[in-house]
């Protein structure tokens, strides 16, 4: 592909001859409003919203279904073309019903973000003329539609009919009347569903699961690295402390990687955010009562002296510096390390895009770090588990347990752990790809990860003050 | 200079003004005068003998107690869309949102409450409601507890409040 210089808003910008003009302006931050171009769903021209003059033509050009040529000369603002965003966006509101207060979308709404960019007209309709249709609608898959609020992108449309190809959303009736729709009696129903939210310029596909939870301008966004299997789909995580409570994550959303998920997330792993807040582990314990740091370390101590051999089993979900600790630590008290890797296997889970099989996140890292896969057959007199799944299930004659959710497995110990989003560290995906996860909460005491679990162990282990 | 800006001469730099007397003079004159009469007749004294006596002068702008409104139909006009606890300089709204079910709305609130200790009376809930929802007109000045906790007004609390200036429910939420 040839690269050519162009000149938008009289800046020169090299751009890919043939390439379309919406990318480059997205791309190099120029103020273009869309709805219905998305760079993974491609050009509709259905919106009218992009709109451009183009030196030589006569009239004003959709940015989005525009190739790039030689010697072109675009503009982006000026008073004709902004006259022309004010109009497009009119008619684009004509029967919005403008319930901005209730609506999920408020904040994070192009419809608003464009009104206040190009609109600030006075609407010559009121509310009561609009064009009526059915509002909260539950479309399945923890999707809500509301006809009134549509733009009619076909966003929705096309990520069905394109990309998951299951064809479960489309137009019907024509003018005033049309509507994103389902056919009678069929719902929305794909492993990926819930990405037509996120999709949806407006409030017309809300997420049920995120319904009411909160206005969107009070939560922080967090880039983190979802670990529901070992595809490592990079999200952000939309979290919250409201006043006299804990922080917590409302929800997960996709962030874009081309290298690894592109723009979506699968439903599983956007909803995973909840089991990550449920019934965790928050105390430490010792025979199954609360007990305290002092006992926990005497203990330790007691069964590290009295026992001969020591397992540890290390879940694949950690982070590779945390696998690297584990593998030193091992090494420190004479045990041998485990990960078993067959529990993690769910054939049922898979598919040919962002589910893989394997649901540990850093499957690859155990791989590349030679941590042994089967445990052999023989007597473990104390079983220290790092959060791993296996551990209810091995016989051993103590053990000493970190986990992140509490379970009903017998332990001598029980000591809480964090979370992946209260940790940092690598993670390699099965493509082998390696992604850093930073921390996006802080742990609260007890909680520990297990760098710090394993730091306060190994002071009791030389007999040190903690 | 802008041609908005008007220059006010400066006063008190006269020989009258400087001298201090006579402005002492006329202070003085006053109260004497206050003195001689509320000796003279005990009655006249400006003090209320709160609380048997109530203040009549409290005005509609004045900013008491916080009310939720209703609509025409005697259903709650809020609905939960947090403008008023973005607007709130001190936290103190508490808001949890749920759906609505008797097709006047889609959304409303769970709970609804004011941290009155915690409240510092600005009134920007009220000005930021789209749905004249909060208001500020019940007239309440005092409010009695003994806890913290009765001091945090809930939902039906808030709805129970009646406005003492003649407009009883919202006017942009019928």
């Amino acid at each position: 592909m040839k690269s050519i210089d162009i000149i938008v808003d009289g800046q020169i910008y090299s751009a890919t001859k043939g390439s379309l003009l919406i990318d480059l302006l997205i791309k190099n931050d120029l103020k273009v409003p869309y709805f219905c171009y998305h760079e993974a769903l491609g050009a509709d021209g259905n919106c009218r919203m992009c709109m451009v003059e183009i030196e030589g033509q006569k009239r004003p050009q959709i940015a989005c279904d525009t190739l790039i040529k030689d010697n072109m000369i675009v503009k982006t603002k000026g008073e004709m073309i902004d006259g022309v965003h004010r109009d497009v966006l009119e008619l684009e509101l004509v029967n919005h019903p403008v319930d901005c207060p209730v609506c999920d979308q408020a904040g994070e709404c192009k419809l608003q973000d464009f009104y206040m960019d190009y609109g600030l007209y006075d609407s010559k309709i009121d509310v009561a003329e609009k064009v009526k249709h059915e509002k909260h609608i539950d479309l399945g898959s923890s999707v809500m539609l509301d006809q009134e609020r549509c733009v009619l992108c076909a966003r929705c449309t096309r990520f069905t009919s394109n990309i998951t190809k299951t064809h479960e959303l489309g137009i019907i009736g024509r003018g005033d009347h049309a509507r994103v729709s389902t056919m009678p009696g069929k719902k929305l129903d794909n492993p990926y569903a819930m990405n037509v939210v996120d999709l949806c310029p407006v409030g017309a596909l809300t997420s049920k699961d995120f319904r009411f939870a909160q206005r969107v301008w009070f939560l922080t966004s967090t880039p983190s690295i979802c670990q529901g299997c070992a595809k490592g789909c990079n999200i952000y995580v939309d979290h919250n402390k409201l006043k006299y409570k804990d922080e917590k994550i409302y929800r997960f959303r996709p962030r874009r990687n081309d290298e690894v998920n592109g723009h979506f997330i699968c439903d599983e792993g956007r909803l995973s955010y909840k089991s990550l807040q449920e019934e965790r582990q928050e105390f430490m314990e010792i025979d199954g009562r609360e007990a305290t740091l002092g006992e926990v370390l005497g203990r330790y101590d007691t069964l590290l002296k009295s026992s001969e051999n020591i397992v540890i089993l290390a879940d694949a979900n950690l982070y590779i510096e945390e696998l690297e600790k584990i593998i030193s630590y091992a090494d420190s008290i004479g045990a041998k390390l485990y990960t078993p890797m067959e529990s993690y296997v769910d054939e049922e889970f898979g598919d040919d895009w962002l589910r893989s099989s394997m649901r540990a996140s850093n499957a690859k890292g155990v791989e590349m770090l030679s941590i042994a896969d089967k445990i052999p057959d023989e007597k473990i007199s104390l079983l220290i588990d790092f959060n791993h799944p296996d551990a209810k299930s091995i016989e051993a004659e103590h053990t000493i347990s970190m986990r992140t959710h509490s379970d009903s497995g017998k332990s001598d110990i029980v000591l809480p752990l964090a979370s992946y989003l209260q940790s940092s560290g690598k993670i390699i995906n099965e493509d082998g790809i390696e992604q850093f996860s930073d921390r996006v909460l802080e742990c609260s005491e007890p909680v520990a990860t297990v760098s710090e679990w394993i730091s306060i162990l190994s002071r009791a282990d030389i007999g040190g003050e903690v | 200079m802008g041609k908005n800006i008007k220059v006010v001469p400066r006063h008190g730099r006269e020989f009258k003004d400087r001298l201090y007397l006579p402005a002492i003079y006329n202070g003085m004159k006053i109260t004497f005068k206050h003195l001689i009469d509320n000796v003279a007749d005990s009655n006249a004294v400006d003090t209320l003998e709160y609380p048997e006596e109530q203040p009549t002068d409290i005005t509609e702008r004045y900013r008491g107690l916080h009310r939720l409104t209703h609509r025409d139909d005697d259903t709650m006009a809020c609905v939960a869309c947090f403008m008023c606890a973005t607007a709130c300089p001190s936290n103190c709204i508490f808001i949890e949102a749920t759906e609505r079910n008797d097709g006047k709305d889609e959304k409303m609130p769970s709970r609804f409450a004011i941290d009155t200790l915690e409240c510092v009376f600005c009134g920007y809930c009220v000005e930021a409601c789209p749905c004249d929802a909060i208001r500020m007109d019940t007239g309440i000045f005092s409010l009695i507890g003994n806890s913290r906790e009765d001091f945090v007004l809930e939902r039906d609390q808030l709805l129970k409040h009646k406005g003492v200036f003649g407009e009883e429910n919202s006017r942009a939420r019928k």
